[in-house]
């Protein structure tokens, strides 16, 4: 777990702005310094499968491996069998010997074999199936509800006490409880998929898919969209963190549309900046208090997240500045027009704003 | 109606195709019927496995099975009467009659294990 | 054709002298030079163009292949802007299977079937001339769009509404949609050909369960083709028209659902794989027992292997969508059908292995292929079980893991086979033998290329990468990974140029092949090398599996004309028309020569093809009418005709010919082609009742628009003209053909009574098909029958006019045989849409 934090902090090291800035210096040198990095760490990185972080993702990863062990078995078995036809010495054989020994080949290798794997084989998925089955339980689990965007994504609590939170491309969820996702598609098809958690879902327009989740403890995880959604698919990433209880909570009523609002409005110095919010960014984007549009990513807490432009880039001082200028650079054929039109400064009081927007 | 019978008697090629295709009618029914079914009277979660539309699924199964077990055993016979190019095609059709049987066996286990609608 | 009413020679008792009977045969079938080259309809020539095309294309499907792979070389490039990039993923995909790998294994059947089964050419000749046309004319179309930098860029699965016009907008879906359905035409004409070829044109003696195993292989593949290819030209038209003329068929608040689009596509897409794997497993099942030196063990179990194949393939398509949220018990069905088909592959892969144990396996070149085929294959089946296990599925669906998988499967189980034919039959196309050298180099290159390709990118799949991205952070971990799987992608490259420089260069440095050279035991290896336009000099009766391991002196007792049908000097092109089951003669097939209809239609079409493409709708409704007139005109010289068979003598004792039959092979090709046709209309019906079902916003008036008078009148119309047919057969069975031309006419006019009537009530139903996917599909439905019941009445009008030219009558009653089957396949297809359309939803309500 600790590793995959360490990896983490990392990666976003490596895809902030100097990054960006001063890039390919030395290819090679960074290879060498990633191999080296892989070899001594063994670190997978968050997104992979086989370093689960779930009951579902655990159990598809013991499969996986005891799959992996059988189909060796069964390729170098077949492959020494048809090679060792090559050297065999010659064995004379009457025709109805001849019929035995291909019968033998055929019904053992033909027959058994593929019917004994896939008995197997399934004694072992069929379970793993059910129990990620969204069935009823006695204590209904929390429902997130997750909303692929064209390339970013939209996460509403519903359940949240006091009233309904919104946030993008970032999503917060309670550790060691069965979460409940429902997901649907606003634009074309995307898919939700937190490979350490479990299995993926696809987010449909016009129909909402569920699926469930558990994070045995406190992490933060990689999520990538997995369903190929158009030009910035590669880039339509989410920052998964599952924290405790009762953090959560906390971190729930901090997002209360009423605390967000003031968070939002009650600095004086950044009056210029929410002018120039409502003249050119209100009618597509969300800050609670300001403006209720829906077509962009909602920006209310847009400071306490931890990257911009749903993974592209890491948050840190200037960050979103550097991303009004030059965002469809860093993400070419993004949804939000480019900004030209905009003076540098008034970018800069925008990104100074927003990045104060930490609840 | 004779010619018919003496066309698809059971030493014809015709019945490589036959069995399959069965299975293939029975898989198309299972498939629409159950996603009709979960369409137009979703069955309450809580009852898992034990509800009428497991059970008509199943029995649509079941006949299917008994219908290609009766096509296998009958060209299987066949094949023992004739020699060459006839007991050729009822061996390879028995075994094809054979192969959807336990075909729509295998395919329709989950019948008996899933919840219908989730 | 000046020699067309030549004297019929009786057969003397001895044979001819072998080189005038060669050059007869010649003058008939030969080859015309120059631009008259564009007629050639003979299945050798068409058959090396279609694989020299194919490889053509298939350069081009490498080239983008590599683009990709310098692409993920290394973290964060940017050699291509994402759209580009995302236009060469989808290029790639579509390139290989389309204008690859399907049309190569069709060159190879085209060219290696009638050699296989004793005969002289494919059935309808014409037809695989038109099918090349198109594939070429579509396939240029399509790859042009690269370089216009408009190419398709929504991936080669085209999901919408990814791939709508709303989010993609340019011209690139519209490239796909249309290019591909026109290069299916060419996959439909060829599936259609071969089924009836094989089936009917097999030489004397061959029954059904003696024919060549690669016949069965092709048998199906070609089966394969015409029941899975029209549900994704459904999706195709339906997606165009959703695209050009705002249906929405696929668009959820138009009441439409855009799964319907991947259920249309993947019951095309995944029989595709087996339709690819099919005809290459032949060429194991063929090469095997010839370097294994002994007869494959288990014919009977093969061919049950082939068919369970070609069905079990058309149940599992929903494995592809175990992530579009489907009931689990859904998906537990094709999870268990997903694995069931291990089990015909398992009897394969033992079965060859037994014949090599109780054989004595030679490790040619051609078998090296082999072998990197099993491996490759095998692994490439291991990791597709596991894919069938949905849980499993979920994790890696949509990773590198499946892009590793399905890399194995095609170039495993279509690519190494296939060179291992080609090399096989290369001394057959050329006279030539191969290199040895630069074959073992190509092949270990591409081998060992290939697996650090593919095989390590399993493990970026497992570390989380997802399919179909232009660019990845670094510190994932798959930096490395991707960059070896990139080297290996360089050396596979390295390999796959040295095949093609050795199969080049050897036209011309090869040693000169000495005959059968491999010691093989089919029919094809009784051809001259290379072959001439009538593969036989005289067509041999066969009664064993192994003709050339049981008479070796049978290539010479051919050529010297010592079998049947040595005779040329009626100047037709004639072959034996034989039983599908027993391989008895039934009667002789003379087929047409050389011709420009097929690449005067082709061209037509292409018209239509880029006229849609640029909304030049008017444009597009002339080229289909001058499309369908070539058509016509095509249609026109058969039979009697006097460019196809006027003189119906045949030599004493043998049978008549086809034209002259009410059974001729043109009854099974009509057949085959409503089999298609029949599978298209039954995608319409899942698409009409998967939208009624489970469209999420689906909006049914309350009662249906369509005129229930209106349509049963149509349809007693359709029915009344059809039985008039009927009866008109009948008499023509009894050699009665009075008043034939005026019951064609009248059945006709009855024809076009029920298309003037069924037109009616589509436009006074006052469709909104803009606004209601409901409307729209109404509209596609009836516009079937119409252009259905056209059909058949422009069909029986023709006729009625042949009678009068004397071309059709009771001594050449065979053609209203042929158009009946279309009338009765209109009139079930009629009353189906009627009660789909308009009774039930008056029955069940909305």
């Amino acid at each position: 777990m600790r590793l995959s934090l360490q990896c983490l902090t990392r990666i976003q090291r490596l895809t902030s702005i100097q990054r960006l800035t001063q890039q390919r210096v030395n290819r090679l040198g960074i290879l060498l310094a990633l191999l080296a990095g892989l070899l001594l760490t063994g670190c997978a990185g968050d997104k992979s499968i086989l370093d689960p972080a779930g009951q579902a993702a655990r159990d598809v990863v013991m499969i996986w491996w005891v799959m992996l062990g059988f189909g060796t078995v069964v390729l170098v078995m077949v492959t020494v069998f048809w090679l060792s036809t090559f050297k065999r010495k010659e064995v004379a054989r009457t025709p109805v010997e001849e019929r035995r020994v291909a019968r033998r080949w055929i019904v053992g290798g033909g027959i058994i074999l593929p019917v004994a794997s896939i008995i197997a084989l399934l004694t072992f998925g069929v379970p793993t199936g059910q129990r990620m089955l969204t069935l009823p339980l006695s204590d209904p689990p929390e429902v997130i509800e997750v909303i692929g965007h064209q390339w970013w994504w939209e996460v509403r609590y519903p359940g949240a006490e006091g009233g309904e939170v919104v946030t993008a491309n970032q999503l917060i969820m309670p550790a060691g409880e069965p979460i409940d996702f429902h997901v649907t598609g606003a634009d074309v098809i995307h898919a939700f998929w937190v490979p350490r958690l479990g299995g993926k879902i696809d987010m449909v327009p016009g129909r909402i898919n569920k699926i469930r989740l558990e994070a045995d403890e406190p992490a933060v995880f990689g999520a990538q969209c997995a369903e190929f959604c158009g030009a910035q698919h590669a880039q339509m990433q989410l920052y998964v963190e599952a924290v405790e209880r009762d953090e959560y909570d906390a971190w729930l009523t901090d997002r209360q549309t009423d605390e967000l609002s003031s968070l939002a409005t009650n600095e004086q110095q950044h009056e210029p900046a929410r002018e120039a919010f409502m003249t050119h960014c209100a009618s597509c984007h969300r800050v609670a208090g300001l403006s209720t549009a829906g077509e962009g990513p909602d920006l209310s807490d847009l400071g306490s997240r931890t990257s911009l432009g749903a993974g592209i880039m890491a948050m840190e001082e200037g960050a979103v500045t550097h991303w009004l200028q030059h965002h469809q650079r860093l993400k070419p054929g993004n949804k939000m027009p480019p900004h030209d039109d905009i003076d540098t400064a008034t970018l800069a009081s925008l990104g100074a704003w927003l990045e104060s927007l930490t609840p | 109606m004779t010619i018919v019978m003496q066309r698809l008697h059971l030493t014809h090629p015709l019945h490589f195709v036959i069995g399959l295709t069965l299975w293939s009618a029975w898989f198309v029914t299972v498939y629409g019927g159950h996603a009709v079914a979960c369409e137009v009277m979703p069955p309450d979660p809580e009852q898992g496995v034990f509800t009428l539309v497991n059970a008509l699924l199943l029995m649509v199964s079941l006949a299917a099975v008994a219908l290609l077990a009766a096509l296998t055993v009958g060209c299987y016979r066949m094949s023992k009467h004739h020699a060459g190019r006839l007991s050729f095609n009822a061996r390879v059709s028995a075994g094809l009659y054979l192969f959807s049987t336990f075909g729509v066996l295998f395919a329709a286990m989950p019948i008996i294990g899933i919840p219908p609608c989730l | 054709m000046t020699t067309i009413n030549r004297e019929v020679t009786p057969p003397g008792d001895l044979p001819e002298n072998p080189q005038r009977l060669h050059n007869d045969l010649h003058e008939i079938w030969g080859n015309p030079r120059g631009l008259k080259a564009l007629t050639i309809v003979n299945h050798t020539t068409l058959g090396l163009r279609f694989m020299v095309t194919g490889m053509v294309f298939f350069l081009i499907g490498g080239l983008l292949a590599m683009l990709v792979r310098t692409q993920l070389a290394l973290s964060d490039q940017d050699f291509m802007t994402p759209d580009i990039y995302n236009q060469v993923t989808t290029m790639h995909g579509t390139v290989m299977m389309f204008l690859f790998a399907i049309p190569m294994l069709e060159g190879l059947a085209i060219y290696m079937i009638p050699k296989m089964i004793g005969a002289r050419d494919l059935v309808c000749p014409r037809l695989t001339s038109l099918g090349y046309w198109c594939y070429l004319f579509g396939g240029i179309i399509l790859t042009f769009s690269l370089v216009l930098e408009m190419a398709p860029n929504s991936g080669w699965f085209m999901y919408t509404p990814l791939s709508s016009s709303e989010y993609s907008p340019g011209l690139g879906s519209d490239f796909w949609l249309l290019g591909i359905t026109f290069v299916e035409i060419s996959a439909l004409s060829a599936g259609v050909e071969l089924v009836v070829s094989i089936l009917r044109t097999r030489t004397q003696g061959m029954a059904l369960h003696k024919m060549p195993l690669f016949a069965w292989y092709i048998l199906a593949m070609a089966l394969m083709i015409v029941v899975g290819f029209p549900p994704l030209i459904l999706g195709s038209i339906l997606l165009e028209l959703e695209r050009a003329a705002g249906m929405p068929f696929f668009d959820v608040a138009g009441g439409g659902d855009p799964i319907l689009w991947q259920h249309l596509f993947w019951l095309f897409g995944h029989p595709e794989v087996y339709i690819i794997f099919l005809p290459a497993a032949g060429i194991v099942s063929t090469l095997i027992p010839v370097f294994a030196g002994r007869p494959i063990v288990g014919y009977g179990w093969v061919v049950f292997a082939i068919v369970t194949t070609g069905f079990i393939s058309f149940g599992l398509w929903v494995h592809h969508m175990f992530t579009v949220g489907i009931p689990q018990l859904a998906q537990a069905f094709f999870s268990a059908a997903s694995m069931l088909v291990a089990v015909p592959t398992a009897i394969q892969v033992f079965v060859w292995l037994a014949t090599l144990w109780l054989g004595k396996p030679k490790m040619k070149l051609p078998m090296l292929w082999i072998l990197g085929f099993l491996i490759i294959f095998v692994c490439g089946g291991l990791t597709g079980v596991m894919l069938a296990l949905v849980p499993f599925n979920w994790q890696v669906h949509d990773t590198h893991f499946v892009v590793a998988h399905m890399h194995y499967v095609l170039v495993g189980g279509m690519f190494f086979p296939l060179i291992a034919g080609l090399y096989y039959w290369l001394p057959l196309f050329s006279g030539r033998m191969p290199s040895e050298t630069l074959g073992k180099w190509g092949f270990w290159l591409t081998f060992i290329g290939f697996n650090t390709t593919f095989l390590i990118m399993h493990w970026t799949g497992l570390l989380g990468m997802p399919r179909r991205v232009y660019s990845y952070d670094a510190g994932m971990g798959w930096d490395i990974f991707n960059l070896i799987s990139s080297v290996g992608g360089f050396i596979m490259s390295a390999g796959i140029a040295m095949v093609l420089l050795d199969f080049a260069l050897h036209f011309r440095f090869g040693k000169p092949a000495k005959p059968n050279p491999w010691n093989a035991d089919g029919l094809e290896w009784a051809n001259s090398m290379p072959p001439s336009a009538y593969n036989f000099v005289s067509l041999p009766k066969i009664e064993t599996r192994h003709p050339l391991w049981d008479d070796p002196d049978l290539p010479r007792t051919i050529a010297e004309g010592q079998h049947s049908l040595a005779v040329a000097t009626h100047g037709r092109r004639e072959m034996w028309g034989t039983d599908p089951l027993t391989g008895k003669v039934r009667e002789i097939i003379h087929l047409p020569g050389n011709s420009w209809w097929p690449l005067f239609a082709a061209m037509a079409l292409a018209v239509v093809c880029i006229s849609l493409l640029t909304r030049l709708y008017p444009l597009a409704v002339i080229a289909v009418v001058v499309a369908g007139l070539f058509l016509l005109r095509w249609s026109w010289e058969n039979g009697a005709h006097p460019k196809a068979a006027p003189d119906a003598r045949v030599a004493p004792g043998d049978p008549p010919l086809h034209s002259r039959t009410m059974d001729g092979p043109g009854l099974w090709a009509m057949s085959i082609t409503m089999l298609a046709n029949g599978s298209f209309f039954l995608s319409y019906l899942f698409g009409w009742f998967y939208l009624w079902t489970v469209s999420p916003e689906w909006r049914m008036p309350e009662v249906s628009p369509l005129s229930l008078v209106g349509l049963l009148l149509a349809g007693g119309a359709l029915t009344v003209g059809a039985g008039i047919l009927e009866k008109m057969i009948s008499g023509l069975r009894q050699q009665r053909d009075a008043g034939l031309s005026l019951g064609m006419f009248s059945i006709s006019a009855l024809g076009f009574v029920q298309v003037s009537i069924t037109l009616w009530v589509l436009l006074s139903a006052d469709l909104a098909v803009t606004e209601n996917s409901h409307d729209a599909i109404i509209m596609v439905g009836l516009a079937y029958a119409l252009f259905h019941g056209g059909l058949g009445a422009v069909l029986t009008l023709l006729q009625g006019l042949r009678v009068g030219y004397g071309y059709v009558g009771a001594h050449a009653p065979f053609e209203p045989a042929v158009v009946a089957q279309l009338w009765r396949y209109n009139v079930a297809t009629f009353w189906i849409i009627v009660g789909a359309l308009a009774v039930l939803p008056r029955v069940i309500g909305s």
